[in-house]
């Protein structure tokens, strides 16, 4: 065989091949396809642990009550779900719910209180290691967290059963309600199998959607299911979530019309995007901010067992001269095209009623910063540019993950800010496994991270003083006035009081300022304009896609 | 000599036995001992580090490394790397779904390198042409120099968005399932075909490279000069004298190449999506997923020591004389 007709031979086999796939390029038109950046390992909502896992899960598998934001009041309203109704004892002593006695798993069995019951179960048994274990202290639990369900529920009926509370319980609907599971499915496996088995990537499923297809690390095909009590007709027929972990590639794609929708679009690429006809875009504020954290106390002493304030850091003047010496308007006008907003505190703006409106993010002043460093007893009295107090020299090392832009372009401008101080900040990328672990640790004295704000709002964890309860409590901030409100809102309190409390919280925290609050990040959601009806809230946005449909 | 050939490689697979055992080893506690914890994913806000503790528990991580070590060699004995943190399944069972598709992609690319490769490298020399030969050496240098990356994505931009001519990404069509067998075979090449040009151009520019200068100096060699004057076919001293002994130093850089494309290929894996090793090794570091990173780097270990031996195997073929040399 020459040359010529080896070829010859090679060009028409491409030929052959870009036309022989060519004609199946333009997919159904009621498909939409999502682009996500990792894949799932499991489609049990019992272990749907990460971002996409959970939003898939919840699809698969709806909970009692079905919960949608109110725009109004930033907060989330029930509505039924599995659950047509739900009663509340006068004593609120339990709640009585009854079922729709029309809802089936995808293999045809019906889903009745058994199924709610075994729910509740696996979530809280500690030998299933679920991602709910130990949230259930509302309800009546054994000493590991387990519920001890002849206590919690009673079935009347297929289709009615109560649960019950302990006397000192104060009961939230949004806290309570879990994914329901096919208890014929997953009763017949040991518990601490549970995480193996099989049915985790073939589910059985009540939602509008059932599994048709899993390609590992290629694509997840979700297809309508006509006999879930939650279709519509007209629903789209397949979701489709596409894993494309190159971002670029993910973009080019959602121009080009492979995939419909992509989450967290980088602000750069806005303007390109907004000059596509097919493309529309909803930019979500509010559910993460970014901050700068300061080691309120002394991470060295406090590795030895001890608590001693930090000797830069543990003044709340410091902590706001540092917050008043960051022109955090530049970052976000400079490299977030002022698509963020300024955070004052760690309260978000969704939460209209809790918001107060009183706390104002620190005006950027350089020389108001200087005073305040002063007062406190900060000069630079060697003249070398740097600030000292008594044989303290004020440098100190910021540390932030790799692999955010953001993050690194906003650490230049905060080292050249607090320079203009009189502070010397070195700046050093982490690795994000060995960054996390020094936070648990109390490791480090300054870093760069972001929050992610949970939906109901819940403070406590990240602001109590007791490192047991407040476990994300990395800056150490202590505060007798902060952790009695947190305590209070425990109690059985009205809304409207609880909202009070939170502003009043919102308060001192903007007073101690324990970290530098910078922005409130934007989640910039683009989509294809064929794709109608759809309400993304900050609650979620794939959280009612059932009732998106195609244009 | 066949005593010898079979003591040689006895010898010689005991020690790639050794070799990947102390490899996992070394690797068991540089990761230990490396900050980060597999369990912090599972730190509630709520619950604190409970479910992360009971988490450890299971999978042992909180026993002294020494204990986790013995248990882990004992394990390794019976042919059990233990399970997957991330994925609840065993080890082998995950690099198994992915290395099946870095064997096929790295086959086809190792394949198209080295025929391309020789194919470019005869078409030149057949031309006799000096510019030619410029041209083409110039060009290789510069194919080899484009990191991955780069090539991909203009790869992508130019014939997958400008000219619709290939998918941007993955391995197969949405409606795959629904093609008839040729027609899935012919998508998933179509899938690959950019994906393989990414990985295969540096390549081949490479082993263009070693195959012309070697050639070249094969032609030189005084035995050439004599069958040309004996009047031999110039393709006849190609495909019988030249080809073969140009070939011989090619081997071990293809055997390294060969393991290293097995081992996966991580760039060009993530541009295109493709569910393959080196997607696999890198998640499996950033989540902490010991026993994953373990079997990946043993997988890659255990295909580099293959691929060289088979290397061996065919300079053995080409030449009996390097029995004891190749094989110790």
């Amino acid at each position: 065989m020459n040359i010529k007709t080896l070829n010859c031979l090679l060009i028409s086999f491409l030929f052959l091949l870009i036309n022989s796939c060519d004609s199946k390029q333009s997919p159904p038109n009621n498909r939409i396809i999502i682009g996500i950046s990792a894949d799932v390992q499991s489609f049990n909502s019992l272990f749907a642990f990460s971002y996409e896992e959970s939003a898939i899960a919840d699809l698969l598998y709806p909970g009692l009550l079905d919960f949608r934001w109110n725009e109004e009041s930033g907060e989330l309203d029930p509505f039924p779900m599995i659950a047509t109704s739900w009663q509340w004892a006068e004593d609120s002593s339990f709640i009585k719910f009854t079922l729709r006695d029309d809802i089936f798993w995808s293999d045809g069995e019906k889903l009745t209180s058994a199924d709610v019951v075994f729910s509740y179960d696996a979530f809280s048994d500690p030998n299933v290691q679920s991602r709910l274990f130990g949230i259930f202290n509302q309800l009546y639990t054994e000493q590991d967290g387990h519920i001890e369900i002849e206590k919690t529920f009673k079935v009347i009926s297929p289709y009615e059963f109560e649960m019950y509370f302990p006397k000192a319980s104060i009961p939230d609907l949004v806290k309570l309600v879990v994914p329901v599971i096919p208890e014929h499915i997953f009763n017949k496996v040991s518990r601490d199998q549970l995480a193996n088995h099989e049915s985790n990537f073939n589910p059985v499923s009540s939602g509008p959607f059932k599994l048709k297809k899993w390609s590992r690390n290629q694509t997840i095909i979700l297809e309508a299911d006509s006999v879930s009590f939650l279709f519509l007709p007209g629903q789209v027929a397949e979701l489709v979530f596409k894993v494309v972990p190159d971002y670029t590639s993910r973009i080019l794609q959602l121009k080009k019309g492979d995939i419909d929708l992509v989450e967290l679009v980088k602000v750069e690429d806005m303007d390109e995007l907004k000059a596509e006809d097919n493309l529309s875009m909803i930019n979500l504020i509010g559910r993460e901010y970014d901050y700068i954290g300061w080691n309120n106390i002394d991470p060295t002493e406090y590795s030895k067992g001890k608590t001693k304030l930090h000797k830069l850091f543990g003044s709340s003047n410091v902590r706001k001269a540092l917050s008043i010496a960051i022109n955090r308007k530049e970052i976000l006008d400079e490299y977030l095209l002022g698509q963020g907003e300024l955070s004052a505190s760690p309260v978000s703006p969704i939460f209209k009623s809790a918001f107060s409106d009183k706390v104002k993010p620190y005006e950027f002043n350089p020389d108001e910063a200087k005073k305040l460093l002063f007062l406190e007893g900060w000069k630079d009295e060697d003249r070398n540019g740097i600030l000292e107090k008594g044989k303290d020299e004020f440098k100190f090392k910021m540390y932030y993950p790799v692999g955010n832009p953001l993050r690194e372009y906003a650490a230049v401008v905060v080292k050249n800010n607090l320079k203009s101080v009189g502070i010397e900040v070195t700046t050093e990328k982490m690795e994000l496994g060995t960054f996390i672990d020094n936070l648990y640790e109390r490791k480090l004295d300054s870093w760069m991270a972001a929050w992610g704000v949970p939906i109901p709002l819940d403070l406590k964890p990240y602001w109590y003083s007791d490192p047991n309860i407040g476990v994300l409590n990395f800056a150490c901030y202590s505060s007798s006035e902060a952790d009695k409100i947190l305590d209070q809102l425990e109690t059985k309190l009205s809304n409207e009081r609880k909202n009070e409390l939170i502003k009043e919280f919102q308060e001192i925290i903007h007073t101690d300022e324990p970290v530098t609050f910078l922005y409130w990040t934007p989640n910039i959601i683009v989509y294809n304009t064929r794709i109608k009806n759809l309400k993304i809230t900050p609650y979620g946005v794939f959280v009612h896609c059932w009732e998106w449909i195609l244009n | 000599m066949k005593s010898d050939i079979v003591k040689t490689l006895i010898t010689r697979f005991l020690s790639s036995v050794l070799t990947l055992f102390l490899l996992v080893s070394f690797l068991f506690i540089i990761i230990r001992l490396s900050p980060g914890d597999p369990t912090d994913k599972y730190i509630s806000a709520k619950l604190g580090s409970e479910l992360s503790e009971r988490i450890a528990e299971k999978f042992s991580l909180n026993q002294p490394v020494t204990d986790q070590y013995l248990s882990f060699v004992s394990n390794v004995f019976r042919g059990d790397m233990g399970v997957s943190y991330n994925y609840r399944l065993p080890v082998f069972e995950v690099i198994w779904e992915y290395f099946s598709f870095t064997l096929v992609f790295a086959s086809i690319s190792f394949i198209l390198q080295m025929s391309l490769s020789i194919w470019l490298a005869l078409w030149v020399i057949k031309k006799r042409k000096k510019w030619l030969d410029k041209f083409v050496t110039n060009s290789s240098l510069f194919i080899y120099s484009i990191p991955a990356f780069v090539l991909g994505v203009a790869l992508i931009y130019v014939f997958s968005v400008s000219f619709n001519l290939f998918p941007i990404s993955g391995l197969k069509s949405l409606d795959y399932d629904y093609l008839s067998y040729f027609s899935q075979v012919l998508d998933k090449l179509h899938h690959l075909v950019l994906p393989l040009i990414t990985l295969t151009a540096a390549g081949v520019a490479l082993f263009y490279k070693y195959i012309k200068e070697s050639m070249d100096d094969v032609l030189r060699q005084t035995f050439v000069i004599n069958l040309r004057a004996s009047g031999v076919d110039e393709n006849i001293i190609l495909r019988k004298h030249v080809i073969p002994n140009a070939l011989r130093p090619l081997i071990s850089v293809a055997g390294v190449e060969l393991g290293i494309l097995l081992g996966g290929a991580l760039i060009t894996e993530v541009i295109f999506s493709l569910p393959g090793m080196g997607r696999l090794t890198v998640d499996s570091i950033f989540s902490r997923d010991y026993p994953l990173v373990i079997g990946c780097v043993f997988t890659a270990g255990a295909v580099m020591i293959l691929a060289n031996f088979l290397a061996d195997i065919i300079k053995l073929k080409i030449d009996k004389r390097l029995v004891k040399g190749i094989l110790n």
